[in-house]
């Protein structure tokens, strides 16, 4: 049930599976994240289903899945059949404004968790700064994606330390 | 029906777009459904982003229940979204079958680690592009500025919806 789409519903995911249920590490979450938003499609949908694969196999993988799109379809389906006059009614159009900002705040606390997570390697910010200009020029997320993949693998590659051998092996066991 | 044929070759396109957050989605969708399909008016387009934006899920699922609906009824609706989601969903299966190599494989390691930062790039420039479209006013500013700052004072105890669903209420006072 996430207003704004994928990077808004990542937080609420994120507080219900690391923070209130406590099913997945953050560590865990910024991965799979990063998995979810690099493969086509919904994050959200990728998201639910990666989790529900990893926590149950593909069984858990699918409930998630329709788990996680079934609100919106309802709704939509709602709004589609009896809603239409609705929406330019002025209350309703005030409440989702103020809705719509703070999903705005919602997607910066999201980076905000996710920054936080990678702050310690300088290597991250000169990674992003990279996405960061390839959106800027206006290219196509895959872009920025794609540069941010190679130039992350071209980086670390002077780094094989025990402190990554570590990361492997902690939070990176799924089913 | 050649109308279902057309639906699905459109989200399943749309599904394989999807990339990056709602907000490229949107193009997408509009060239897709509108431009070469015509399954969908250009002054609808505009009212289905305002409404997918509003509603929960992601854009590009919304849409897809909302136009399946008009096309083809209920049916249509649980199509389209089907549809929409499946390419994602089977590159993560296929992943799937391949985790056992590519998990402890270094250079996917090594690739992830920079994608999540590009996923960060991804982040902040959501919030600068969704920012800009929400933010016209002080009043706004602050809402959004007030949002963050309880996710972030209040991690864990305070559920992002709840937050969402209050931005609401302040709007109905406010605007």
């Amino acid at each position: 049930m996430t207003f704004g789409g994928g990077f808004a519903m990542s937080t609420v995911l994120r507080h219900e599976l690391v923070l209130k249920r406590r099913w997945l590490s953050d560590k865990e979450f910024v991965n799979t994240f990063s998995t979810a938003t690099a493969v086509p499609g919904a994050i959200g949908v990728n998201l639910a289903f990666i989790e529900g694969r990893r926590l149950h196999g593909m069984a858990g993988a699918i409930a998630a899945a329709v788990g996680i799109v079934c609100p919106s379809v309802l709704v939509i389906l709602l709004i589609a059949r009896f809603g239409a006059p609705y929406f330019d009614h002025p209350t309703v159009a005030a409440f989702l404004k103020g809705s719509a900002i703070a999903v705005a705040g919602q997607i910066a606390f999201a980076a905000f968790t996710f920054a936080r997570r990678l702050r310690r390697h300088w290597q991250n910010a000169v990674v992003c700064g990279l996405g960061l200009f390839v959106l800027g020029i206006g290219l196509h997320p895959i872009w920025a994606v794609a540069a941010a993949g190679a130039l992350g693998y071209l980086m670390m590659r002077e780094r094989m330390t025990p402190y990554d051998a570590t990361d492997v092996d902690e939070g990176e066991d799924y089913k | 029906m050649q109308k279902l044929w057309l639906l699905a070759v459109a989200f399943a396109i749309i599904g394989i777009g999807a990339y990056g957050g709602g907000l490229v989605t949107v193009p997408l969708i509009d060239h897709e459904l509108v431009k070469t399909r015509h399954l969908l008016h250009k002054d609808e387009m505009s009212k289905i982003v305002a409404i997918a934006q509003m509603t929960p899920g992601p854009i590009a699922v919304n849409a897809a229940t909302f136009v399946g609906f008009r096309v083809a009824g209920l049916g249509g609706a649980l199509f389209a979204t089907s549809i929409v989601v499946l390419p994602g969903i089977m590159i993560l299966t296929a992943l799937g079958y391949v985790r056992g190599w590519i998990q402890p494989n270094q250079h996917f390691l090594r690739l992830r680690r920079g994608l999540r930062a590009g996923v960060l790039s991804l982040l902040l420039f959501a919030i600068w592009c969704y920012g800009q479209v929400v933010i016209t006013g002080l009043a706004e500013l602050a809402i959004a500025i007030g949002a963050f700052l309880i996710l972030t004072m209040f991690e864990g105890k305070v559920h992002p919806l709840a937050v969402i669903a209050g931005s609401g209420l302040v709007g109905l006072l406010i605007f």
